[in-house]
Order: structure tokens, then sequence, then C-alpha cells
């Protein structure tokens, strides 16, 4: 019985002990702003794997994804994390919409469900992130209510931020107009997709963290 | 703060048994509704005349989103102010209520009848 305590303690100190504490970093945005196409580059790059698909059907993201123990480095610097990619935020999820994508109207009803509880689950996992990128569609108005919303809630809790304008490759794309909708913040311009600028974005997220 | 049964549209008084129990008509899911926001809910739910069907398929999908079963006797309470369900597959969502982390959905248990929902999906992630 004592052998069987003494086991026991030590087992329990040893998993207390031996826990590494890494950051979460979280990826959130609204939908189809790249946060998966974000997390493949970062994956791929320091992985050599892929995390997520990606689609250009909104809300392709409908659960919460997680990759372990990332590690990059930047000018002789190390950082390890733990990547959280989520489900994109939105106020309004209507079946219609992916049935325009030509989407079956069943399964457009079942994205519609799996997309809204994505949104409770990535509102749901905030508080437990402690650095959060936000993805933002660099083609399209920053000053929408999801935006301004999750960057408010952000700031609330006192959660570091670094923004992205995704999709520089895209004519349309505007990291300037970002910028100025959220100038007490960095913007960093990127193109997920083609790794564009993509060291910068490193180099910020080591500014954020390291 | 009144409760309304998302199938018939009956409204219960807060604290009714029948939401306990379940609505008269069988149903087990009801819309939570504020002191004064009564009169907007009666004409949002005046403004979608749903079917039988499409009100059945929403109880079933609000259920699947709070991961509890429909057969099951635990009455299921949405709150409307963070979440609306407008007709099966059309969903409007108050992030800020959502951010605020107000309770979202009140689950209804032997009288004990306010579960956040924060801990609902813990439980369901536990579960996975």
């Amino acid at each position: 019985m004592y052998q069987l305590m003494k086991k026991f303690v030590t087992k329990v100190f040893r998993d207390i002990f031996s826990r590494k504490k890494h950051v979460k970093l979280g990826l959130y945005g609204p939908p189809n702003a790249g946060k998966t196409t974000l997390a493949n580059r970062i994956c791929k790059d320091w992985l050599g794997e892929e995390m997520g698909s990606v689609s250009n059907i909104a809300h392709e993201t409908r659960e919460i994804q997680i990759k372990e123990e990332i590690n990059i480095k930047s000018n002789g610097k190390e950082l390890t994390f733990n990547l959280v990619d989520t489900p994109g935020i939105a106020t309004r999820i209507d079946y219609e919409d992916f049935m325009k994508s030509g989407m079956d109207e069943k399964e457009a009803k079942q994205r519609a469900k799996e997309a809204t509880k994505g949104v409770i689950d990535s509102i749901k996992w905030l508080d437990e992130m402690d650095t959060v990128v936000v993805v933002l569609d660099g083609t399209k108005d920053p000053y929408s209510q999801v935006n301004i919303t999750i960057i408010g809630n952000l700031q609330a809790r006192n959660i570091p931020v670094l923004i992205v304008a995704n999709k520089v490759d895209l004519r349309k794309s505007n990291t300037k107009k970002v910028q100025a909708a959220f100038p007490q913040y960095e913007v960093i311009g990127i193109s997920a997709k083609y790794g564009k600028n993509i060291d910068e974005f490193y180099e910020g997220l080591f500014a954020l963290v390291g | 703060m009144p409760h309304q049964c998302v199938r018939c549209n009956t409204l219960y008084d807060d604290g009714s048994e029948v939401i306990l129990k379940g609505c008269s008509c069988g149903a087990k899911l009801f819309f939570f509704i504020k002191k004064g926001k009564v009169k907007e809910a009666k004409e949002l739910t005046s403004e979608f005349k749903l079917s039988f069907d499409e009100k059945k398929q929403i109880e079933k999908d609000v259920f699947d989103l709070v991961g509890s079963d429909i057969d099951s006797d635990n009455p299921v309470v949405l709150d409307i102010e963070s979440i609306r369900v407008l007709q099966p597959g059309k969903y409007e969502l108050d992030l800020v209520h959502l951010f605020k982390k107000d309770p979202l959905v009140f689950k209804l248990q032997d009288g004990k009848y306010i579960i956040d929902l924060v801990e609902s999906f813990q439980n369901l992630r536990k579960k996975k």
C-alpha cells in the first residue's frame, strides 16, 4: 500500500513539474480571411506538413484545430508555441449562402449548424489564448462589426495581438486601410497563400511573444 | 422573465413548472426572453411563419448545438438575445452578448435551471 501511495505521489509530482508551458497562439478572424491558409503556411514552414483543409466556401473550419509544439526560429531566436486555428467568427450564418456555392440544401444546413457551433467554440476558447493573431481579409472593409468586436474583446482581456492583413497578392487588398482602422496595433500585410512577407510576420510574432 | 415555446409560441412565466417539464404541446425547447423584450420577441416569431417540420428541425439543431439529447427529459432554453434561429439553417449571432459570456443556454434539470453554457461546452469537450 505504502509503495503504491509513493508511486502515485511521485507520478503526480512528475506530471506537475514536467509539463512544459507552451504559449498558446490563436488565429482568429472572420470567415474566409485565410486563418487556415496561414496555419498551413506556418506548419509547412516549420513542421513540413499542413494543418487543415481550405475552401472558397466560407466556414470550412468548423472545429478548433490544434498543432502542438511548433518551433520557429528567426534571427537566432527561438519560439515554441501551440497553434490554435479557430472557426471564423460571424454574426449571421445562412445556409442559402452555401447553396449559392453549389452545395445541396441538406449539406448546407448541416454546415450552417456546425458553423454556428464553431463561432461559439471560438469565443469560448478565447480565454485560453496567450497571444492572438487576428487574420483579416485585406481586400475587405476592415470596419466590420466582427473585426471590431474581436479586437475590442482581445484588448479588454489584455491578450497581445498582432493583426495580419491577408491576401496582399490580390490587387484589391489595402493594408494601409487596415492599419488606419486599428492604429494601436501592428498590422502586417501578407499573402499566406504565396508566402509573401511571411518573414516579416514571423518577426512580428517574435516581437509580440519573445 | 418569460419563456416562449418554440413550437407553439405559448408564453410562460419565469419559474413556471412547464419549463421544467416541457410544454403541453410536447416541445422541450424554449426561447428565453428578457422583460421588456416580449413585444420584440412576439414580432420576431410572427414574422417568420414556420411550418411544424421547420420548428422540429430547429429544435433538433439547437439540441445538437448544445450537445443535448432531444429525447432526454431535460428542456433547453435558448437565449434569444445571443442567438437567433430564424429558420433551419439560418442563424444570427449577437457577438457582443456571446463575448460577454452571458449564459447562452439554460439547461433545466430537477428544478435547478441555470447551467452556464461554458460548463456544458467543457463537458462536451471532455466527452470527446
